[in-house]
């Protein structure tokens, strides 16, 4: 636990000590604030005259504005988050600081387990600058609590398992340029997935000519296949959670994701010893 | 105090070392002799625990290196032949780093510190920035780190490449001082290195040990005639 707790505090200090902590945070500040601003005018513009732009009433803050304004935090910290993650092993085999890493009396988990706590303590650094948008609301109006609970632990579920999988995949490189782009192509791809899952027909696909059996086998086929596409997709399990309603499968859907990545991660820096 | 027991490490069907049986006795400094590429840096890091040897067994201390790696961590501080160090750290934070890794208390961690640092002539140094600091000055630095927690055994992987005469002498002083309180492998290949330094010499030719004896056997041979002797003995058996 100390040595973990020493891996932490050195590779987060490192990231202020270089100037990676300071872009990701800026980038933050300024977008999500810009964000917050432009969807905060329009709501206001919205509510001064709600029956003028097809509302009945004043539309919920919660529904138009906060929850919508989280999980777009959570999509900016997906696409800033290969940043974080991409020099953790990376820079480790490059520089070659691997080799005094690995020849310290240090446990595999107390290495990888105190890099992912410092990659999770900036994603908690993002979230405490998102929070400076938020309190200025708060100030002047009352806010459900649970809906910012809940969203806030959304985005940081999300942040999580973004930084999980690019953990594994900076330990599989070493270069950081290819660390980082492989887990924003990954992130990507995890995100437009869920579209393709969208698109493909609920019915079965198969020809009516097609012998029963085969038919069954295809619908079958086709039904997992586009349930899968559709579950995989990192934002879907957080709508819900971003409105405050917690459900179970969501919430599992991020831990599992994070432990899957966390298990390869620990294959492939066991990898050394089989690998010549 | 190092016992390595038919050491192969292969790479592919590259044998980088083969059969590599060599001890070192508990308190002696020992120079690991050898041409560029012959095995040195591999044993070495097999001994560590970086790498795993194909074959064979090497205990350090006491402990196997592939059964009790992390016992055999504890006791052994590793200078890496790139002496690849934090640049972004000052040399203090990153010495402290490593004793609270090594398990050094937390009382102690600032004696420790200051220990290293007097030792390694790092005291103006103290506050700079590691990548700011000069090869001779990163080298004390990697040399501190090994010595943090003034483990039993050190392994020194060419600790006075690319230095100056002037920092040479004064690593190999720091180094002849390590004797005794200290087992010391030390890998070289540079003859004269091992003449002033170590008491006893393992000579080690792609991948095969071809000499091992204490310095004081050599019977009135340079180390340069031993040295020329067993390689050309090895390569003549092995065409």
């Amino acid at each position: 636990m100390r040595n973990t707790w020493a891996i932490c505090k050195r590779e987060f200090k490192a990231f202020f000590l270089t100037p990676i902590g300071y872009v990701v945070t800026g980038l933050v500040a300024v977008i999500s604030g810009l964000a917050f601003s432009l969807q905060f005018l329009e709501y206001v513009r919205i509510s001064q005259d709600p029956t003028a732009n097809a509302f009945s009433s004043v539309p919920d803050f919660e529904e138009w504005l906060l929850s919508p304004f989280l999980l777009f935090c959570g999509t900016l910290i997906m696409f800033l988050s290969p940043l974080i993650t991409m020099r953790l092993f990376a820079e480790e085999r490059h520089r070659g600081t691997i080799e005094l890493l690995l020849t310290h009396p240090l446990r595999d988990r107390e290495i990888i387990f105190g890099k992912y706590a410092a990659a999770l303590g900036m994603v908690l650094v993002l979230l405490l600058i998102v929070l400076v948008d938020l309190g200025i609301v708060f100030y002047f109006a009352e806010v459900e609590v649970a809906v910012l609970v809940f969203g806030l632990c959304t985005v940081f579920l999300m942040g999580a398992a973004f930084i999980s999988m690019g953990l594994f995949i900076s330990a599989l490189t070493r270069n950081q340029i290819t660390s980082g782009s492989l887990t924003f192509g990954a992130s990507l791809l995890l995100f437009i997935v869920g579209t393709l899952g969208e698109d493909l027909p609920e019915t079965n696909p198969a020809p009516g000519d097609w012998p029963q059996m085969l038919r069954t086998a295809a619908g079958f086929l086709h039904g997992v296949l586009r349930r899968l596409l559709l579950e995989v997709r990192l934002d879907a399990h957080a709508r819900d959670m971003a409105q405050g309603i917690l459900q179970p499968q969501d919430v599992a859907y991020y831990l599992l994701f994070c432990a899957f990545f966390l298990f390869l991660t620990f294959r492939a820096l066991e990898s050394r010893h089989w690998r010549s | 105090m190092i016992e390595v027991r038919q050491l192969s490490k292969y790479f592919g069907d590259l044998a980088a070392i083969e059969d590599v049986t060599f001890s070192v006795p508990a308190g002696q400094i020992v120079g690991f002799l050898g041409p560029n590429g012959a095995g040195k840096s591999t044993t070495m890091r097999i001994l560590t625990g970086f790498s795993t040897a194909t074959r064979g067994t090497a205990t350090v201390a006491g402990h196997e290196v592939h059964t009790e790696p992390l016992e055999v961590k504890r006791r052994v501080g590793y200078l890496p032949e790139r002496v690849p160090l934090y640049e972004e750290m000052v040399v203090s934070g990153f010495l402290r780093y490593v004793a609270e890794v090594k398990g050094v208390a937390r009382a102690e961690r600032r004696g420790e510190v200051e220990r290293v640092v007097e030792r390694c002539g790092l005291q103006e140094m103290h506050h700079r920035l590691i990548g700011h600091l000069s090869k001779g000055y990163r080298q004390r630095v990697g040399l501190a780190q090994a010595l943090v927690g003034s483990p039993p055994v050190l392994i020194l992987d060419e600790p006075t490449v690319g230095l100056d005469p002037r920092q040479i002498v004064e690593i190999r002083q720091l180094i002849k001082g390590l004797g005794g309180e200290h087992t010391v492998l030390l890998s070289t290949h540079i003859l004269p290195e091992v003449a002033m330094v170590c008491g006893r010499v393992v000579i080690i030719d792609r991948g095969h040990i071809v000499a091992e004896d204490s310095l004081a056997n050599l019977a009135g041979r340079t180390l340069e005639e031993v040295f020329m002797a067993a390689l050309t003995r090895e390569r003549a058996a092995a065409s």
